[in-house]
């Protein structure tokens, strides 16, 4: 529901079983913004249908079971197992695709739609947005505000509080944590579930990248932060299991708030 | 001066805040799960093969009281005061178990039906070390670290953080951000 005093338009949807806001600022018809947001959701929907590890009818979940060749899969399933393979290199294993026993890309997919979905936006002229799927956050450009987009980093153990602010015109913000579901991210390598960190929210230019390495550095456990460090191009904040708070000296923290 | 004024606040509030959340339930649970009944009990991990078994009274002290998990310790709480005129003692190994530090195994022995002593053959080696760990990489951390705070910020235009339940979601900020619109 959009009210009269901010520009742009605001919606939440359910979509891959998670609700997605998205906030577009940019002061354009009504008309124009709706058919945006209809493209955003209907992107994500498809992305869904064709992705889900639940769905038994989804390309991979054919993929997964022989009935689809990888030269017959589309150029999307493509690069997202092409990416899934980069990534399990590039975190040692500890991103791994085929952790459960079968395909499940979920870890870098719902990032990548994202991603992509905000890609579209701007291209489409929507220079200002925020997408959120999920914890999984996608920000171009500035708020209605006119200031740059807030984004607060839950705290880990207060759902209605949050642990740090960022600010910034360009991110993509994910966050992985145990709070949650328990402790149910897995350590591939031994099995069990990982330990050690509470959260880690990573920070950089693509969020698919950003929620494949977040979840990855949550299995590797206290390595983890160690592993974040030496990462280029992305920028890191760790909440161990003891409550400690590690982070990039050069993280976008918001300068606005005084705390920070 | 001010600055030096503000500094010390500073410290003392942090420090204050670091002994808050140490003594904060839920998150010790490292030390919560270890009851430490004896204090030169958790030192002493390391399996003695090969001790015990042919010398039942020698090894007569109760000293294996570890196992950070408490899972399968079993059986060392009994005080073996057995008498020399008891049998042959016997040696029964029992099965590896595994929780979630990892596997542990134990031995016992047995004379009569008294355990005179256990030895851990196989213990989680990340939960011994995980203080240690941590240590390392904060000497090696190039960036900031402290205690987690809790900010309750105005004006935050969406928030980061796993909220895949329904239920998650109803709770957190990003909720109240979404409702406010």
């Amino acid at each position: 529901m959009a009210t009269a005093t901010r520009p742009g338009l605001r919606r939440v949807e359910p979509v891959m079983g998670t609700p997605v806001s998205l906030d577009i600022a940019d002061d354009r018809p009504m008309t124009e913004l709706a058919a945006l947001a209809d493209e955003v959701f209907a992107w994500l929907r498809e992305v869904d249908a064709r992705f889900s590890t639940y769905r038994p009818d989804s390309e991979v979940c054919r993929f997964d079971r022989g009935e689809l060749l990888l030269s017959e899969a589309s150029a999307d399933l493509r690069r997202v197992l092409e990416r899934c393979a980069d990534l399990w290199g590039a975190t040692d294993g500890f991103f791994d695709a085929y952790a459960t026993g079968g395909l499940d890309p979920s870890g870098y997919v719902k990032g990548w739609a994202v991603q992509v979905a905000s890609d579209r936006l701007r291209a489409a002229g929507a220079d200002n947005h925020c997408l959120n799927a999920g914890g999984d956050v996608r920000v171009r450009g500035h708020s209605s505000t006119g200031l740059p987009w807030r984004i607060g980093v839950r705290h880990p153990w207060n759902p209605s509080a949050v642990c740090l602010v960022l600010s910034g015109t360009d991110l993509a913000v994910a966050t992985s944590g145990v709070y949650e579901r328990g402790h149910h991210v897995r350590d591939p390598r031994r099995g069990a579930p990982a330990r050690g960190l509470r959260s880690v929210t990573v920070v950089g230019p693509d969020l698919g990248l950003a929620d494949a390495y977040a979840t990855a550095a949550v299995a590797m456990g206290v390595a983890g932060i160690g592993w974040l460090d030496r990462l280029p191009g992305y920028r890191h904040a760790v909440v161990t299991d003891d409550a400690r708070c590690l982070h990039s000296t050069d993280l976008p923290l918001s300068t606005t708030d005084p705390v920070n | 001066m001010r600055r030096a004024l503000l500094a010390i606040t500073g410290l003392a509030a942090s420090t204050t805040a670091l002994v808050v959340f140490k003594a904060a339930p839920g998150t010790g649970h490292l030390a919560q799960a270890v009851p430490a009944p004896a204090p030169t009990a958790t030192e002493k991990a390391e399996p003695t093969p090969g001790k015990g078994a042919t010398k039942p009274k020698a090894s007569s002290s109760p000293k294996p009281t570890r196992s950070a998990s408490g899972a399968s310790r079993s059986g060392s709480s009994a005080a073996p005061k057995t008498p020399a005129a008891q049998p042959s003692p016997s040696t029964v190994v029992g099965p590896v178990v595994r929780n979630e530090f990892g596997d542990v195994q134990v031995r016992i022995t047995v004379v009569g039906d008294e355990i005179v002593n256990a030895a851990a053959l196989r213990l989680p080696r990340g939960t011994a070390q995980s203080d240690q760990r941590s240590d390392q990489v904060d000497s090696r951390y190039s960036g900031t670290v402290g205690m987690v705070v809790e900010r309750q910020s105005a004006d935050l235009d969406t928030v980061s953080g796993a909220t895949a339940t329904s239920d998650a979601y109803r709770r957190s900020v990003q909720a109240a951000i979404d409702q406010a619109r």
